[in-house]
């Protein structure tokens, strides 16, 4: 991702940073006429005398007036979408534009109280923006206890779902341990634009934050498809050679490395459709389960190109090469969901009938799970699979299973068995036989 | 007769919109050629070229501004060539420049070209440049401001202080386009004319900023030639002529602006430029306003006081401002509906007001119209400039 932009500062500008990266927001004054002054002078705009100063602020401020940020910004700013900017009226009688974090949208109004707070950019520049000053209105994640520059960003973040305008992100199952991901373009075979690739992106990160959640169900909404790729609106936009290669180095195939490398067991739900892109999205996942009447292929080669989103990479991995050379060589769209399962991709077909009451158990069972023992499992297999020798992968697992014993809350649910090893084993068999399916 | 000093006697336009094989230099041809053309005079007689500085278009703005243009068009007489850039105002400098050049003796024509080609400037480079300009590289970009957002906060407080509601606001963009529908140099001429509620659902981009309340950007050019008004009288052929001209500014960006006072400002400088023509508001034709988003139109209309305070945005609503309605506003249909030209929106807007006192405006063509108001501003609306224009 690439960096981003940095404030441009003149030399008699520098006070105002170096205060901010303190965390005190610095009013440039001038002592002759007493103006305060925004954005900060060489000389005093109202008098031009040079005897300027600096006055800390307050910190509070009121709306003056606002937006939420939902598209078309620079690329670099993608990431963050979406985001409030703000116009703020200090009480020191200066404007700032800002961003108003660690707030719901719906809570903000011109006239709104607010209170600096320091968003780090980089290491040497933090970036004054806004909370609400009631802290009731404040999001739970971004308490003033947890100011570090992790949780502020964490409180951006958590802004996020309530705006999603291509997906949908909700959290359930027992202990709100599952969060459900669905795509949500019906009406276009939920298809990916760039709105649903951000928005995608922004998701999958987003889940790292819920720490109870130990799997996402990606699944696509409506009947007729799990998802057919990217959409061919932006087809045209692809005549352009660093477009295209953007889209598919990048904003689309960041889709792909979001869910691989989402800390969370990603199980990909398939109906109907799931084609080109739409199959390489469920690549990436980590379990995959399909109705009977799913179907499936690799079209891009009708196109006289290839799957340009892992599907060269991950499918050969996925299966014998010489099954994975015949899907994206025939670029058939008919392949059955038994057939793709013989040949060796598929975790699970379920009869459609039957579908949504397996899944659901099996989606259950494994998100019962702890959510660190998920996540340290999915990382190890990952690397395993990806090709490290023998005893690399022996040395993984070793070394992973003697920090899951070890991580504090392993330890703190083993003390109670210290005095009785025989009730550890009792418990052990019941939840074994909890586990099972059948 | 009016003590005016300028007036447009030949106008020449393209078609705004995305077509590959027009080059930058073929706009510059067509355009000059029949603005040329239309004024009836010899190429050689143009003395001057005052060109709109073409944004973000560094190479041809480097060959323009050194005099390639009367060496392409083969302009024997021309004595001054130079490019003025102040944004989407820099029509009105150039023809200030070009009114000090005629009264000065310094020419007789002056030929005043635009041109814009943004698509074939690469996507990055074109969104470095509407990333940045007329946005503070210090205190407003980092946060990720963008024009869109600019103007979505403007709205966003107009609404709130007017009570004009999001159907009122997206009735703006119908009226627009509903010119721009009849406008054959519109990129949509003859297209459908969308609903509120086909506004209101496309994607919000910057709330309460919806996608078809934003500019699609466009290729385009025009071109004015302009001579003394005496002169244009002499001449007997349809001419548009400067009759009064007020202008402000406010600040380089929005962030520092005083909201209040450049309401009171555009006011004050448009009743200047009324003065200066000695009219008033209920003696105009045609509000011919150039202010890029939907936003700036009710506002500026409540600000002059053409309509009960705070019914601006129903003015829109009832149609009283499309083709037919009592109050003729925008005949180009702005940015909205012209397709964005960058600067170029304000010479098309120039060119229309010529266009219909001169009575060549077509299906547009507003009745028996004397006097036309126009208005424009330059970068995040660091200025104002509102100008009179009429038959003599």
């Amino acid at each position: 991702m690439a960096q981003k932009p940095v404030p441009v500062m003149q030399p008699w500008t520098k006070d105002f940073w170096t205060g901010a990266k303190e965390g005190k927001l610095l009013v440039q004054h001038c002592q002759d006429c007493q103006a305060n002054i925004f954005f900060p002078k060489k000389v005093c705009p109202e008098c031009w005398s040079q005897n300027l100063t600096w006055i800390t602020s307050s910190g509070r401020a009121k709306v003056y007036s606002f937006t939420q940020m939902l598209d078309m910004v620079e690329p670099v700013f993608w990431e963050d979408l979406p985001y409030v900017i703000a116009f703020v009226d200090m009480e020191e009688g200066i404007r700032m534009t800002t961003r108003i974090v660690n707030c719901r949208m719906e809570d903000i109004c011109i006239g709104m109280d607010l209170e600096v707070v320091f968003q780090p950019l980089n290491d040497e520049v933090a970036m004054p923006c806004f909370q609400p000053a009631d802290p009731s209105l404040r999001l739970a994640a971004f308490s003033a206890e947890t100011d570090s520059a992790e949780d502020a960003a964490a409180g951006a973040l958590a802004m996020a779902p309530i705006s999603y305008q291509t997906i949908r992100y909700e959290t359930g199952g027992e202990n709100d341990a599952i969060c459900f991901i669905t795509l949500n373009r019906p009406d276009k075979f939920n298809a990916i634009n760039r709105q649903m690739a951000k928005e995608l992106i922004h998701a999958f990160r987003r889940v790292r934050e819920e720490a109870v959640v130990g799997v996402v169900v990606l699944a696509g909404a409506g009947e007729k498809a799990f998802c057919t790729g990217g959409d061919l609106e932006i087809f045209p936009s692809l005549a352009e050679h660093q477009s295209s290669l953007n889209w598919l180095a990048h904003e689309g195939l960041d889709v792909q490395r979001a869910i691989s490398g989402c800390e969370k067991v990603v199980v990909c739900k398939i109906h109907g459709h799931c084609l080109a892109g739409g199959l390489e999205i469920a690549l990436a996942c980590d379990l995959l389960y399909a109705r009977e009447s799913a179907r499936f292929g690799t079209t891009e080669i009708n196109m006289g190109v290839l799957p340009g989103w892992g599907g060269t990479a991950r499918l050969p991995r996925s299966m014998p090469v010489f099954r994975a050379r015949e899907i994206i060589f025939s670029g058939r769209k008919d392949y059955t969901a038994r057939e793709i399962y013989d040949m060796g991709l598929l975790t699970r077909v379920f009869p459609d009938s039957e579908f949504e009451a397996a899944f659901e158990k099996t989606v259950a069972n494994i998100a019962a799970k702890k959510p660190v023992a998920l996540r340290m499992g999915k990382e190890i297999m990952a690397r395993s699979v990806d090709g490290c020798d023998m005893e690399t992968a022996l040395a993984l697992e070793r070394n992973a299973i003697q920090w899951l014993t070890y991580a504090p809350d392993t330890q703190a649910m083993l003390e109670p068995f210290k005095a009785d090893p025989s009730q550890l084993t009792r418990q052990q068999k019941k939840d074994s036989m909890a586990s099972d399916q059948s | 007769m009016s003590h005016s000093k300028l007036s447009i006697i030949g106008i020449g336009e393209v078609p705004t919109g995305i077509y590959p094989d027009r080059s930058r230099w073929d706009i510059i041809y067509d355009t000059c050629m029949a603005a040329v053309k239309d004024a009836g005079i010899h190429k050689n007689e143009v003395e001057a070229v005052v060109t709109v500085a073409p944004q973000a278009q560094p190479d041809i703005y480097g060959e323009i501004s050194f005099g390639k243009i009367p060496e392409e068009l083969g302009l024997k007489g021309c004595k001054n060539v130079c490019v003025c850039n102040a944004g989407g105002a820099s029509t009105s400098n150039c023809l200030r420049l070009a009114e000090q050049l005629i009264e000065s003796g310094a020419a007789r024509y002056v030929l005043i070209p635009h041109l814009t080609v943004h698509s074939t400037i690469p996507l990055p480079d074109l969104i470095n440049f509407f990333a940045k300009a007329g946005i503070d590289r210090q205190w407003e970009y980092p946060y990720g401001q963008t024009y869109n957002g600019i103007v979505a906060m403007m709205t966003q407080r107009y609404m709130h202080d007017s009570g004009t509601t999001a159907e009122e606001m997206a009735s703006v963009v119908v009226s627009l386009r509903k010119w721009a529908a009849l406008d054959p140099n519109s990129m949509f001429y003859k297209k459908e004319v969308p609903s509120i509620e086909k506004v209101l659902a496309s994607g919000m981009v910057a709330s309460p900023l919806h996608k078809r309340e934003c500019n699609v950007l466009a290729d385009g050019g025009a071109a004015m030639v302009v001579t003394s008004a005496e002169n244009a009288r002499a001449r007997k052929s349809p001419a548009a002529f400067k009759l009064g001209e007020g202008s402000r500014f406010f600040s380089a960006f929005t962030t520092t602006r005083d909201y209040e006072k450049t309401g009171t400002d555009m006011r004050d400088a448009t009743m200047e430029a009324l003065a200066q023509a000695g009219l008033i508001t209920s003696d105009i034709d045609i509000w011919n306003v150039y202010l890029a988003y939907p936003v700036g139109h009710p506002l500026l209309m409540d600000l002059l006081g053409l309509c009960e305070p705070g019914r601006a945005g129903k003015m829109f609503m009832e149609g009283h401002t499309a083709p037919g309605g009592k109050l003729p506003w925008a005949t180009i249909g702005d940015a909205v509906g012209r397709g964005h030209t960058g600067s170029g929106v304000s010479i098309a807007t120039y060119v229309d007001t010529a266009r219909q006192l001169m009575g060549k405006a077509g299906e547009r063509q507003v009745p028996d119209v004397k006097y036309v108001y126009q208005c424009t501003s330059g970068g995040s609306g660091m200025n104002f400039i509102a100008s009179i224009w009429g038959r003599d």
